[in-house]
């Protein structure tokens, strides 16, 4: 099983999100994130005053699922969320030993 | 399913405990069994425990006493039947009582079931006389254990799954009153909650009943089948009116301890022979720290005084009396003391005061629910009512939601130069919902009548439509759109074409989400919607200022004569001043500090300097108790400020003074920043504060001090907010170095404190 988070713009989080339902996938995580990458902010100026951004406003996905999904799903993501912009995120895949459903008890994929 | 079941229901209960008493083979004389807590007011529930106390003599053997108990008790239990039972003689009774806080109001209800009636009553007399007499000791312990319980428990009113019986305003409360009102501390309006307590108690059964269970917590997913049991359309209707009764015994719980804790006290907390009351204005005073309106006041005479007390109260940090508010609100409802329309600008002045006083205004706006004063002002607010939201993103319901938008409005004053116009708006943003129609469109419609009534001319109207169908434009796009995305920009700034509307909506905005809840709105979010504001801002911004006052042909040929002359128009509620006089420096401040003195409250003002004489035209209110205005004794006045310059100051710190005396809310700091006008080749001076006495002289009487010359000046009050615009060069000419600037700004900043 694995873990895969990807760190995406707020506004392409519905179109990821309908995509991966169209994928099959239908539980995942959500949160509020902020952060930089190669960026590393950025700075406007307004009125004369000048105001860095060092911390972009991002959203943080994350998502089980079977090893054998993985690819594809990273896949789905990273074409979801990509404008071709600078900010577009990163998406990364992590092991995951075990998995259990807190409801029902269920271990492992069943619990995907 | 009402009262009577619940009735019924305990007077079984009666029947099987008086069957197992007798065959027990108890001796009545001996020992009682008495029921206490709801059970002793014949109030069951089908899961309601059992309370009971067994009483005795003390005469019996441990053993004999034991096995009477047991007898009783076991069959009991034997039939699942949960009992909460205490055996005690008169004397560990006592005991219990002055130690315990709960056994001493669980014994206020106490009632026989069966046994020695003489024990009982006993007991009752007990419990009833220990309360009264140690009600300084109980109440305070009282008031402890419910902020814990709300603490923990939360407000009925407003949860989305809330506790019938601990959460605030919740069916344990009703017996903390009962209990309050007959300490002997008090005197309640109990009748007040009596159709509150029905329907608590009744939803209470309903939900024991479908739940099969004996918990009291309404969980989102039984509201649907409570409502089905009970008749309700749907679980909205049942939770509006839960919510309702929940708020009627919130109100009495908050009356109650205001009448506890000062009536006939001091601000100290001790007791007074003769209670003070201070008047504050015509028809107006203040004693046990309640703004109270004279109950022989004429209301034809002054209808706005509903308003003004209000908006006292809440400018005060202070209550409206529960006295005053229900003669008034009794007033109102035959048809005495009703607003015109529309409402005169100090009613809608009075109103911007009241919304604009921050949390203060959440108690008084509550008390003009329960009155239903507010009705008879905005009829609107009916549709709100108490109205669920239903879903984790809200915690409140939409009527609260507005008040507590209109709160963190109150704190973002200083960001806008309309602050009357956020403040409005976050009152009445959400006014749309209630129907299945699109909120914002329909409140766009329903405001237009609203805000015409309330007196706002033609343009701010089309500002508050605009508001409020686009309050949730901002964050809508912040965190769904493609912010580098120019198209994103420009689709905003199509609806919000001016910096002053976009200034308006971002903070209304940022108020709306954080009185929403933590669900809704975050620092996250907030980085968002600044940005996307950012960003709109450089889009619009057209470098456009307030542009200073013009003068009419009439008010120059005045000023070329270069003499002192006043001119008064009365407009009804107002005054409308022109003043013509030689330029000198600090005229402002001194031509503002006479009408201070006066008790002439200056609304705005625009004032400007041409061939070294000033005009300047002024709308003034005249204070309640302000002397009778004429041209000659206001320039007599003005002529004397211009001579004794000192005397008029002190005069003025005399007033400062006097209001230093009064209680004040916490209101956000003010805002002094300065801006280089290019055109005029001037310095823009700009304050935004909240209005206090002598606030423009102490403005003036600065800019004096530091040798600065006032070319000209726009003052505006809104409400309870003041924004005064001044544009000022050095003594010879020219606009203000940077340095000069930041000193000017630091000394104003500095007298504003």
């Amino acid at each position: 099983m694995k873990l895969i988070t990807a760190i995406l713009k707020p506004f392409k989080l519905d179109e990821v999100k309908d995509a991966l339902q169209g994928a099959g996938i239908t539980g995942m995580t959500v949160s509020e994130a902020s952060g930089f990458g190669r960026q590393k902010g950025h700075t406007e100026v307004y009125r004369g005053a000048e105001y860095t951004v060092d911390l972009v406003p991002k959203v943080r996905l994350e998502v089980l699922v079977d090893d054998a999904d993985a690819a594809n799903i990273v896949d789905v993501i990273v074409k979801a969320a990509g404008t071709g912009s600078i900010g577009d995120g990163k998406v990364w895949t992590t092991p995951v030993d075990q998995v259990v459903r807190v409801r029902t008890g269920e271990r492992g994929p069943d619990a995907i | 399913m009402g009262t009577r079941e619940r009735r019924l229901r305990s007077n079984e209960r009666d029947l099987l405990i008086s069957e197992l008493f007798r065959s027990s083979g108890a001796d009545p004389e001996k020992i009682a069994i008495a029921a206490v807590g709801s059970f002793g007011r014949g109030e069951l529930s089908p899961g309601s425990d059992l309370d009971i106390v067994i009483l005795h003599t003390g005469s019996y053997s441990q053993a004999g006493l034991t096995e009477i108990v047991n007898a009783i008790l076991y069959p009991l239990w034997d039939q699942k039947i949960k009992v909460d039972h205490s055996v005690r003689t008169r004397s560990e009774v006592r005991d219990a009582l002055s130690e315990d806080l709960k056994v001493a109001m669980g014994l206020l209800d106490i009632r026989l079931i069966c046994g020695s009636a003489d024990l009982v009553a006993e007991v009752q007399s007990s419990a009833l006389s220990t309360w009264r007499e140690d009600s300084g000791k109980y109440l305070p312990e009282l008031e402890k254990t419910l902020e814990e319980r709300y603490e923990r428990n939360g407000e009925l009113a407003y949860l989305l799954e809330p506790d019938l019986k601990e959460s605030r305003g919740g069916l344990r409360d009703i017996t903390a009153l009962r209990a309050m009102h007959v300490s002997s501390a008090l005197t309640l309006p109990m009748e007040r909650i009596s159709q509150a307590e029905s329907v608590l108690s009744t939803t209470r059964e309903a939900l024991h009943t479908v739940s099969g269970r004996d918990k009291d917590r309404l969980l989102f997913t039984e509201q649907d089948k409570v409502a089905a049991h009970l008749g309700y359309v749907d679980a909205d209707a049942l939770m509006s009116d839960v919510a309702q009764a929940a708020r009627a015994v919130d109100y009495l719980m908050q009356m109650a301890w205001h009448q506890y804790h000062h009536k006939g006290r001091d601000g100290f907390g001790r007791f007074l022979k003769r209670v003070r009351s201070d008047v504050i204005s015509p028809g107006l005073t203040v004693s046990n720290r309640e703004v109270v309106i004279d109950p022989t006041f004429d209301l034809e005479s002054d209808p706005v005084i509903g308003l003004r007390a209000a908006a006292t109260a809440a400018q005060l940090g202070m209550r409206l009396s529960f006295d005053s508010l229900r003669s008034y609100g009794d007033a109102l409802d035959a048809g005495r003391g009703a607003l015109p329309h529309p409402w005169p600008r100090e009613a809608r002045e009075y109103l911007i005061s009241l919304i604009g006083a921050g949390p203060a205004m959440v108690e008084i706006f509550e008390a003009l629910d329960q009155e239903e004063i507010i009705f008879h002002w905005i009829p609107e607010w009916r549709g709100v009512r108490s109205l669920p939201q239903r879903n984790v993103l809200h915690r409140h319901t939409v009527d609260r939601h507005m008040v507590e938008t209109a709160v963190s409005a109150a704190a973002l004053t200083r960001e806008v130069h309309r602050p009357d116009l956020l403040l409005f708006t976050a009152l009445f943003h959400d006014i749309g919902k209630g129907t299945e129609e699109d909120h914002s469109i329909r409140g766009e419609e329903l405001i237009k009548p609203l805000a015409a009534r309330i007196g706002f001319n033609e343009s701010d109207i089309a500002t508050i439509q605009k508001l409020i169908r686009h309050h949730l434009l901002l964050s809508a796009t912040a965190t769904r759109r493609d912010l580098d995305d120019p198209a994103t920009i420009s689709s905003v700034a199509e609806h919000i074409s001016d910096v002053g509307t976009l200034e308006l909506l971002h903070a209304l905005s940022i108020a709306d989400g954080i009185a929403t809840g933590r669900a809704a709105w975050s620092d996250w979010k907030a980085t968002l919607v600044s940005d996307l504001v950012r960003r709109v801002k450089l889009a619009i911004t057209d470098n456009t200022i307030t542009q200073q006052p013009e003068l009419t042909a009439e008010q120059i040929s005045r000023a070329e004569t270069g003499a002192l002359s006043v001119l008064i128009e009365d407009r009804g509620s107002v005054y409308a001043i022109e003043v013509v006089a030689p330029d000198k420096t600090g005229l402002l401040s001194i031509v503002s500090g006479v009408l201070n003195i006066l008790r002439l409250d200056v609304r705005s003002a625009r004032t400007k300097t041409i061939n070294n004489v000033a005009v300047m035209e002024w709308i003034v209110l005249p204070d309640p108790n302000a002397p009778d205005l004429s041209q000659e004794h206001l320039a007599r006045e003005i002529s004397r400020g211009f001579e004794s310059e000192g005397k008029l100051a002190e005069r003025i710190q005399e007033r400062i003074d006097a209001y230093a005396q009064m209680p004040t809310i916490p209101v956000p700091a003010p805002v002094v920043e300065t801006f280089l006008d290019a055109a005029t080749d001037a310095t823009i001076i700009e304050v935004r504060s909240h209005d206090r006495p002598a606030l423009l002289f102490s403005i003036g009487d600065t800019v004096r001090k530091c040798n600065i010359d006032i070319r000209s000046a726009i003052v505006t009050t809104l409400g309870a907010e003041a924004i005064d615009t001044l544009y000022v060069t050095e003594i010879g000419g020219g606009a203000l170095t940077a340095e000069r600037a930041d000193e000017v700004t630091s000394r104003i900043q500095g007298s504003l404190k």
